[in-house]
């Protein structure tokens, strides 16, 4: 898909249509993803860890801060939280033999998103997280639809 | 890193990755039981967020090992194998089609002993190097979107480390080419150990 702008780990970015954005390998990682349908204003922030230390300088990196950020930074810019929705994309367990405690963060880290969307009384309308396989997802800002592709099962859309 | 010459860094850590590659590379063959040649062993020094462009982009599909050191160095070593090189050793070893898409039991074991091999070897070799012992987990292998493989091995140590150590090797074998990358993500602690090792006292 051209004319995309990719979201790296720990990035943030919010666009209007028909600017598109993606998440490219989504492990453990969490693609959360904003959309204000009347505005047609869209978000996402590719988060990597679940809890924010304090005093962390990158609010991006982690699932609390980075929600929060992203339905701030999006509502400074128009976006009304009664019409904002959430979409989930990731989260998958890539080791799962790995008996190490941070093997299943990608569970944790959609916990910390949905907490903090539930502050803001944001519902999530879909998602395809957990498992074991890694995802790209794909936004596109003029309808809000989602498609995400996995390396070897066919995509779907949400 | 920041008070260390990133020059100096590299110069060390690539005689490092050369010894190790080397080790690497005569266990493989030895598992392998070919004839395999060692091509070129480069190293680099990343952040965090240029890897996947080193490795080729975040959306090819590679087949990745990783582990956890947990002795006196404290670092997360993943192997990573281009899908061609990967399917490539594995039908030798296995002596039959492997649809990487659909790994069987037996596939996905001998995939995880060619990483443990290779990393084992490495670790061996550098740990002989700087007189360290190295203690990994036992390793999980999964063969998958570069993105996500990397994205554990770099939550694991995301939060204190925003440095690489890249080493990527060829080597010629079953007249072919072969790829291969080595990254380990080393907590400073452990940077500023292996350097101290190697005589580099600041």
């Amino acid at each position: 898909m051209k004319d995309e702008r990719i979201v790296g780990i720990a990035q943030m970015a919010i666009c209007r249509a028909p600017e598109r954005l993606a998440c490219l390998g989504l492990g453990s990682c969490v693609a959360v993803i904003l959309y204000d349908p009347s505005l047609r204003i869209a978000g996402i922030v590719h988060v990597l860890l679940p809890k924010a230390p304090a005093n962390c300088p990158t609010d991006e990196k982690y699932a609390d801060t980075g929600t929060r950020k992203l339905i701030k930074e999006m509502m400074a810019m128009g976006a009304a939280k009664e019409r904002l929705v959430a979409k989930l994309v990731g989260g998958a367990q890539m080791f799962p033999s790995l008996n190490l405690s941070i093997s299943d963060i990608g569970k944790a880290n959609c916990q910390e998103v949905r907490n903090a969307l539930r502050e803001f009384g944001i519902v999530i309308v879909a998602e395809d997280v957990e498992g074991s396989r890694g995802r790209s997802a794909h936004l596109n800002s003029e309808t809000g639809k989602v498609v995400v592709e996995t390396a070897f099962s066919p995509t779907k859309t949400i | 890193m920041t008070e260390i010459s990133q020059g100096r860094v590299i110069d060390i850590i690539t005689e490092f990755a050369n010894i190790g590659a080397g080790s690497a590379a005569t266990a493989l063959s030895s598992l392998l039981d070919v004839e395999l040649m060692n091509d070129a062993t480069t190293c680099d020094i990343l952040p965090l967020s240029k890897v996947s462009d080193y490795l080729g982009g975040a959306s090819q599909v590679v087949a990745g090992t990783y582990t956890y050191l947990c002795g006196d160095l404290k670092s997360g070593v993943l192997v990573v194998l281009p899908s061609d090189s990967a399917k490539a050793l594995l039908e030798h070893l296995t002596k039959e089609h492997v649809d990487l898409s659909n790994l069987n039991k037996i596939q996905l074991s001998a995939l995880k002993e060619v990483g443990n091999i290779c990393l084992c070897w490495y670790l061996i070799a550098v740990s002989k190097m700087i007189d360290v012992d190295m203690i990994p987990a036992p390793p999980d292998a999964t063969v998958d979107l570069l993105g996500a493989v990397m994205d554990i091995p770099l939550a694991s140590v995301g939060a204190k480390v925003d440095t690489v150590i890249a080493v990527h090797t060829s080597f010629k074998a079953l007249d072919r080419q072969f790829e291969g990358y080595f990254l380990m993500l080393p907590e400073e602690s452990t940077l500023r150990l292996i350097l101290d090792k190697m005589g580099e006292v600041e």
